[in-house]
Parts: C-alpha cells; sequence; structure tokens
C-alpha cells in the first residue's frame, strides 16, 4: 500500500470513530499515531510536543486566564449588571430580550475570551427570563449558542491567541483587529433577532427609559472598568495579552472579594429584585462572592481548560505532521489553482467552513492557518486581515452542525435538544455570513483601527 | 537481548535512581511492554485508591487543577504589580507559570474523563440500542489506555532525558525541569484509573438496565 492510501485509510477510520462519539482529542490522536508511523518517525516527538507546547508557551496561559475572568465576572455579578444594561437599551424594541441577550454576549465577551464561556453564562442567565417572556424556547437557546459566537472575536479572544502564537503575529494587532467585526457580528444577529421576533411577535417590550438606561449603566460600571482595562493594557503595550488576562482576574478577584461584605454591610437588595425597584446605592456594588467560593468558581474554568489545552497540545503534532506529509503544498496548490485575490480568499473561506462543520475551532485553527495564511499572504492579503477571516470563519463553526460546540453548550445549559434548536439557528448563520463576506470584502474593517 | 528482558531491566535501573541508567533502559523497545504493564497495573491501584479514601476521588484532580491555576494566575499578577509598582520582576515568573499550566492541563483532562465531558459527537451514539451502546464507550476506554500508554512511555522517556541534562528551569537556580515533565505521564496514569472507572460503571449500568450514555453539561458538575 502506497502512504496516500493509508492515510486515507487512517483519516477515514478516525472519521468513522468520530461518527461513533469517541472524543475529538483520541480522534486527532489517533490520526497523529497513524501518520507518525506510516512518516516512519517516533511516537516519542509527540510525547515531547504534548509538554513542551505548554512548557514553552507564555502566551497560551491567556487562554485560561480569560476563561477564568469569564467566570469571575459571572460570580461577582458583573455579568447581570450587563445584561440589565443591555437589555434597558433595547427592550422596547420587538424582541428585545433576545437582542440583549446577543448584546450582552458581546459585552461579556469584552472582558472574557471564551464562546463556550460567554453562550454557557448568558444562556444560563437569560434563557429563562426568555422563555417567560414569551420566547420559543428553541429561539432562545438558539440565540444564546449564536451570541456566544462573538465571544471569540471581541478581543480578548482565546483563539485570536492562539492563532498569533502559530503565526507569529502581534496578538495585541489581532485583538485591535477583532474589535470592528465583532461588533459588526453583535449588530447582525441583533437584525436577525429582531426580524425573527418580529414575524412571531414574541417578546414584551418595556418602555425606552433614559432613567433606567442611566441607572443600569452606573450599576455595569464595574464590567465597563474591566473592558478598558483590557482594552488598556492591549492598545498600549503596557502588558502582553497574557499579563492583561493575568490583570483582569486580579481585578476580578479583588472586586469580588470587596463587593461580597461591602454588600451586606450595605443592606443592599439581593440580585433577584428588579431594576426599578433598585436605588443607585443598590447599583454601587456587585453581588461578590466569599473567599471560601474561589475554588468552585476556578473548578469551572479549570474543567474547560482541561478540555480545550490538550486540544490545543495535540492539534499541534497533527499540524507538524501535516506539514510533513506535504498537505501544506497539497491544499496550497489547490487554493492558488484557484486564481488571484477572491478565488484564494473564498476557497479558504469554503475551505475553513466546511472544516469548522466537522471539528472544533481549535483545531481547525491550529491545523488550516499555518497552511492557508502563506498563501493568502502571496496573493496580498494582509496577514491580520486574513486572521480576522479566518477566525470569523471559524467562529461560524461554533454553530454549525453537525459539530458545533456552541450547539452543545447552549444545549446543555438550556435542556433544550440538540437537534430541536437547529431550525432557529439558521437566520443567525445567514447573519453572520453575510458580516464574513463584508470582513473579508472591506479590509478597513479589521484594519482601521490599528495603530501605524 | 529478548524484549522481556528489556522490559524487566528499566526495574533495576529505576531503583538505581541514575538518570543516566533510566534513560538508556527506557529508550530500548521493552520500555512498550513495562509501559504498557506500569499503565495498566498503576491505573487499577489508583483506582483502588480511590475506593478506598473516596475523598481523594472527589478532590484529587480538581485540588490540584485549581491550585495551580490560581498559582499562575496570582504569579502573572502580582509580578505584573511589581513591575508597575517596583520596576523589579523576578525571571522565573514567565517560566514557572507554563509548567503550572502543563499539570492543570493533564490533570484536567483526566478530570474531563471523568465527568466525560471530553467535546465528542455523541448524536448517533445516544440513538444506538443498548448493547451498541456499550461497545461503544468500551471502544473509547480501549482507545484512551492505549493512548495512555503511549503518553507515559514517551512522557517519561522526555523527563529522563531532562534529568539526565540535569535542565533547570529557565529563570530559578535548583529547580530540575523534569519534576514538572514526571507530572504528564503520571497524569494519564490517573487518567488511566479513570478510564477504569468509568468502564466498570457502564458495564453496570448496562447489567442493571440504567442509562449507559447520559448528556453530560460542560461546567455543570465541577466537584
Amino acid at each position: 500500500m502506497t502512504d496516500a492510501t493509508l492515510i486515507t485509510a487512517i483519516s477515514l477510520g478516525v472519521t468513522f470513530l468520530f461518527m461513533l462519539g469517541v472524543p475529538v482529542f483520541l480522534i486527532i490522536g489517533y490520526w497523529v499515531i497513524g501518520t507518525t508511523f506510516v512518516l516512519g518517525q517516533s511516537l516519542d516527538n509527540m510525547g515531547a510536543e504534548l509538554s513542551n507546547v505548554f512548557v514553552k508557551g507564555f502566551a497560551l496561559l491567556a487562554m485560561p486566564l480569560f476563561i477564568l475572568t469569564g467566570d469571575l465576572i459571572n460570580r461577582s455579578g458583573i455579568a447581570r449588571r450587563l445584561s440589565d444594561f443591555a437589555y434597558s437599551c433595547l427592550g422596547f424594541l420587538r424582541g428585545g430580550l433576545a437582542m440583549a441577550a446577543i448584546g450582552a454576549c458581546g459585552l461579556f465577551a469584552a472582558i472574557s475570551g471564551s464562546n463556550a464561556a460567554t453562550t454557557a453564562t448568558i444562556g444560563s442567565m437569560l434563557h429563562p427570563e426568555m422563555v417567560n417572556g414569551g420566547y420559543d424556547e428553541r429561539f432562545s437557546a438558539a440565540t444564546a449558542a449564536a451570541g456566544g459566537t462573538v465571544g471569540i472575536i471581541i478581543p480578548p479572544s482565546i483563539i485570536f491567541i492562539v492563532y498569533g502564537y502559530l503565526m507569529g503575529l502581534s496578538i495585541s494587532d489581532l485583538f485591535i483587529a477583532g474589535i470592528l467585526p465583532g461588533a459588526l457580528m453583535v449588530f447582525a444577529m441583533m437584525l436577525a433577532a429582531w426580524i425573527i421576533c418580529s414575524m412571531n411577535g414574541w417578546g414584551i417590550l418595556i418602555p425606552l427609559r433614559m432613567g433606567r438606561i442611566l441607572k443600569t449603566a452606573f450599576g455595569a460600571w464595574l464590567g465597563f472598568f474591566a473592558i478598558g482595562l483590557v482594552l488598556y493594557g492591549i492598545y498600549t503595550g503596557k502588558f502582553s495579552p497574557t499579563e492583561a488576562a493575568a490583570v483582569t482576574v486580579g481585578f476580578c478577584l479583588i472586586v469580588g472579594l470587596i463587593c461580597y461584605p461591602l454588600n451586606r454591610i450595605m443592606h443592599n437588595h439581593g440580585s433577584d429584585t428588579p431594576v426599578d425597584q433598585k436605588t443607585y446605592r443598590d447599583m454601587a456594588v456587585v453581588e461578590g462572592f466569599k473567599l471560601t467560593e474561589i475554588p468552585a468558581i476556578t473548578m469551572r474554568s479549570a474543567q474547560i481548560t482541561g478540555i480545550l489545552a490538550p486540544l490545543i497540545g495535540i492539534s499541534v503534532v497533527m499540524q507538524q505532521n501535516l506539514s510533513l506529509l506535504g498537505a501544506q503544498e497539497v491544499i496550497g496548490n489547490f487554493v492558488t489553482g484557484m486564481g488571484g485575490y477572491y478565488a484564494v480568499l473564498f476557497t479558504s473561506m469554503l475551505i475553513v467552513f466546511v472544516s469548522g462543520m466537522i471539528l472544533e475551532s481549535l483545531p481547525v485553527t491550529i491545523i488550516l492557518a499555518p497552511i492557508l495564511a502563506p498563501i493568502a499572504a502571496t496573493v496580498g492579503v494582509d496577514p491580520v486581515h486574513f486572521a480576522v477571516i479566518f477566525l470569523v470563519g471559524a467562529s461560524i463553526g461554533f454553530i454549525t452542525p453537525p459539530y458545533g460546540l456552541n450547539l452543545y453548550v447552549a444545549s446543555g445549559v438550556t435542556g433544550v435538544p440538540y437537534f430541536r434548536l437547529l431550525r432557529y439557528i439558521v437566520p443567525y448563520l445567514i447573519a453572520l455570513i453575510g458580516t464574513w463576506f463584508l470582513v473579508a470584502f472591506v479590509p478597513a474593517l479589521s484594519l482601521m483601527l490599528l495603530p501605524n | 537481548m529478548s524484549i522481556w528482558t528489556e522490559a524487566l531491566a528499566i526495574i533495576p535501573a529505576l531503583l538505581s535512581g541514575d538518570s543516566f541508567n533510566i534513560t538508556e533502559a527506557s529508550r530500548t523497545g521493552g520500555a512498550w511492554v513495562f509501559g504498557t504493564v506500569f499503565t495498566l497495573v498503576g491505573g487499577m491501584i489508583v483506582l483502588a485508591i480511590y475506593r478506598a479514601i473516596p475523598w481523594l476521588d472527589r478532590h484529587f484532580e480538581p485540588t490540584l487543577m485549581v491550585y495551580t491555576y490560581l498559582g499562575m494566575a496570582i504569579i502573572i499578577f502580582v509580578e505584573v504589580f511589581r513591575r508597575f509598582v517596583f520596576s523589579m520582576q523576578e525571571p522565573w515568573s514567565t517560566t514557572f507559570p507554563p509548567v503550572l499550566f502543563l499539570v492543570m492541563t493533564w490533570f484536567g483532562c483526566s478530570w474531563n474523563i471523568k465527568l466525560r465531558t471530553h467535546l465528542a459527537f455523541n448524536e448517533f451514539r445516544t440513538a444506538m440500542p443498548r448493547p451498541m451502546q456499550l461497545a461503544c464507550v468500551t471502544l473509547d476506554a480501549v482507545l484512551w489506555l492505549i493512548f495512555c500508554v503511549i503518553v507515559v512511555v514517551t512522557g517519561s522517556r522526555i523527563a529522563a532525558n531532562a534529568a539526565m541534562n540535569f535542565q533547570i528551569l529557565e529563570g530559578t537556580n535548583n529547580f530540575l525541569k523534569w519534576w514538572f515533565l514526571i507530572t504528564m505521564p503520571i497524569a494519564f496514569v490517573v487518567m488511566a484509573a479513570r478510564v477504569f472507572e468509568n468502564l466498570f460503571e457502564d458495564w453496570a449500568n448496562y447489567r442493571s438496565g440504567d442509562p449507559i450514555i447520559n448528556q453530560s453539561v460542560i461546567g455543570g458538575d465541577t466537584g
């Protein structure tokens, strides 16, 4: 048997295992083991890389830290305040709560860097309210899943960190480049939610009142401060992304621990009290958490990191084997054979989209970015612009069946079965694909905020 | 030397405590035999310890995960603060957190095996008849165990090599790198224990008629 036949057999074999429900980590792991034998190499390389990826990857530390930030802002009550603010601004529109959920995802994403954390937090927080507010539960779950996609585009972002780490690009530049496309994704999804809700008459309208907006904005001041802290660090370059993540974690820990006793001393109303019944004094501090709660909060983040980090490690080895097998040349020849600038761009987008349907976004990025980015650069696509195009595509992969991580997370936190929410994800998918093309056609959307 | 002799030769090498001898012995084909026995027996021993001390079953990996996680966050945060305020920073502050990340990652991987929260496409599996479901979860266990053996053998070789070369963790004077690198094969032995635990539970569920596959929620049960 030729090497090509063997590799095809290995790839088909692991695809079969994937369909049988074998964990993705093992799928990639066994592909790596099989191809290592075909390449006639030692498995020692795999063992070495599974530790080296972490031991030598200070930049990668931003990933667990931004995941922890997400859980801290959720538990401290900051996330709730951000969603209250979003609802105050958008509740007067038909589908206001759905739009607020998407807006809250955008605000949450500006502090955390994880799509799964964004979906889980906003989904578990707003799904019951949406169902009580007359929304279809499938639409509500789909909204949480779709809203979570911006978690990795609006900075900070785990996947930008991985991309920058792999491709040697400035992670700060990538973060800045993600701001406008992320905002555009939020806007497009809000538009989709508004259209769907208007057609179905879903949602209870609340009057637009400046007093309420100001009060909820005041209540969310700690969230805005955290967003400012991240953006300040990134824009000024005073911290590396990893340090910005640690500073945000430190800020959230301090805020949570100070606010908890402060709240008790001030005898504030609880978090369940409607905003209208709260005073400015109530809104000054968030609920916070006790010192003894920190291990449980950290454990939740650690569990998510324990899923994603091994995937990064094994995907890096997979990427190395793909390079040794000459996949870069094969895919490169195919993509460059398509023609010029737009042909290369759209072929790359198609490859990312299809891969996102069957693989988790981290492996997609680790495997395809080193292959596609150099080709895109040869036809004149700016590396940072291509990174944004690539990663917006990868983020859409979070809601494309059969393998859409956010769909699973949303299904898990809302209890809506996976297959039942697929129909309601379609409008969001259309909105996001439209935005993706806009980002691809207009490089300025990604590049205009970059410092010269 | 036969592969069995090579495998047995690892025991005196380990007992000698000499990193050169260990490295040489672990490079042979017999290391795979030794590694297989070590992983499977080690996994069963760890599982027996978990059964004997349920507190460890519930808290061993979570404790490691939480304190390494907080450790890396606090080290980086404090060092950024010291750099801004006092214009000083410890040289190990960028090398020590990554090894904590290594520890957290692989013990976290083990905990997710216990919780069955590793990402997988379970839609077809859940629709299968019970015997097929049992076959699938058994297949998972076999695949995990083989993978554990591979990482225990190759990861131990890397750690032994680092010990032989007296590699020091960058930025420190006396922290040997192998102290941290060896945690990866140890984590994979713990993973083997979790795989056995799940497998026994699945077979018990099959016999008792309880559901074999339950929907797990990421972040749902954090111990």
